[in-house]
């Protein structure tokens, strides 16, 4: 498990640094394409949802995302509580009324 | 059991809340953001850099078609620049010998701190630079680029580092004239790179072309650096006043680095 997190931290870093430096160079209709956003998803989709890993992810996300990026709103944390807040209610959703088949379910 | 997890997760958010609004009352928010700026600005740098040449070159890939009319129109272009720059050699002379009597340099207009972009923000239309408070850098300082075009101000100050608010941003708003006419109004920002110039009375003629530069009036920026181009102008009975789509003149496609005017 530590070693995911390190994995995860390390490449949520890296992402969001490519995010806010490197792709806001080809940005689509004025929009930025989030990276970070969409790891965390599919951590988020497609891990075991008793581990707790998704919703860590979320968490390292929203706060690299909080660095990184202005103050949303002016507040500080802004990305990490709707990232946590994401987590969770996928997390919720997946658990009691989804069940994907390549994905271990708490319940088996 | 149930009951347990559910306090236990209320709690750790309330936790996290709690966190948050001390990172945000300290002033702690941003010295962690100041931290991570330090370690990352290289790696930065180099992503800014790359995005840069890539997106330079991809433009040329895209735009082959487009390329030889734009050669086209720039070989006439810079015909008509010929003769005026050979004008403004003349006046450039005369203006020398003016500036020297009268003791005027630009460096004594304004005091200027070179900065370089480290990087842009997704959610809005924010510029990281590599200078801070530790710089002398303050809070709501005017930025230019090296051409002398209006980019933005200073909105928040780190200890190395600053966020720069383009005029394209949505909560920009400043007072400007029109070039060379007793015409003024107030710029604002769009977003998505866009800004309009608003307020402007209905009875001033404006047309596409003009030059926007910034007005005495306001205290934000110092009088006379260009803003854009007025790209169309709208007009409306029932309002009381003109608008006009405006073309801001910075590029931040050629832009590495900009100019923090620290006194004017």
């Amino acid at each position: 498990m530590l070693k995911k997190v390190i994995l995860i931290l390390f490449l949520l870093y890296i992402l969001t640094l490519i995010q806010s430096s490197f792709l806001v160079h080809f940005t689509i209709f004025g929009i930025v394409p989030n990276l970070v956003l969409i790891l965390v998803l599919l951590i988020n989709l497609f891990t075991p949802l008793n581990d707790w890993f998704g919703v860590i992810s979320a968490l390292i996300g929203g706060f690299f995302l909080d660095v990184f990026s202005s103050a949303s709103f002016g507040f500080f944390g802004f990305y990490t509580l709707i990232f946590l807040i994401l987590s969770l209610f996928l997390n919720f959703i997946l658990k009691k009324y989804v069940e994907v088949p390549f994905v271990k379910s708490p319940r088996s | 059991m149930k009951s347990t997890f559910r306090l236990n997760l209320v709690l750790g958010l309330c936790l996290l809340i709690a966190l948050f609004l001390a990172f945000n009352f300290t002033g702690l928010g941003g010295t962690v953001k100041n931290f991570f700026y330090v370690i990352s600005s290289p790696l930065q740098e180099g992503f800014w850099k790359a995005g840069d040449v890539t997106s330079d070159f991809l433009a040329g890939v895209f735009q082959a078609k487009n390329l030889k009319k734009e050669v086209d129109e720039l070989y006439l272009k810079s015909r008509s620049l010929i003769v005026k720059i050979a004008e403004l050699k003349e006046l450039e002379t005369e203006n020398q010998a003016l500036r020297e009597a009268l003791d005027l340099g630009l460096e004594k207009e304004m005091k200027l701190s070179l900065s370089r972009i480290v990087s842009k923000d997704i959610s809005g239309e924010v510029l990281l630079i590599d200078k801070g408070g530790k710089d002398g850098i303050e809070k709501d300082y005017p930025v230019i680029t090296p051409q002398k075009l209006l980019l933005g101000r200073i909105t928040e100050v780190y200890d190395n580092f600053s966020e720069v608010m383009l005029i394209t941003n949505k909560d920009s708003s400043f007072d400007a004239k029109i070039l060379d006419k007793d015409i003024y109004g107030v710029v604002k920002g769009k977003g998505d790179s866009d800004l309009y110039l608003d307020l402007v009375p209905k009875d001033k003629e404006v047309s596409a072309g003009d030059i926007i530069v910034t007005a005495a009036l306001g205290a934000d920026f110092p009088a006379g650096i260009i803003v854009g181009s007025i790209k169309e102008v709208k007009k409306s009975d029932i309002e009381p006043f003109q608008t006009a789509e405006m073309i801001p003149s910075f590029d931040l496609k050629v832009t590495d680095v900009v100019f923090v005017i620290t006194e004017f």
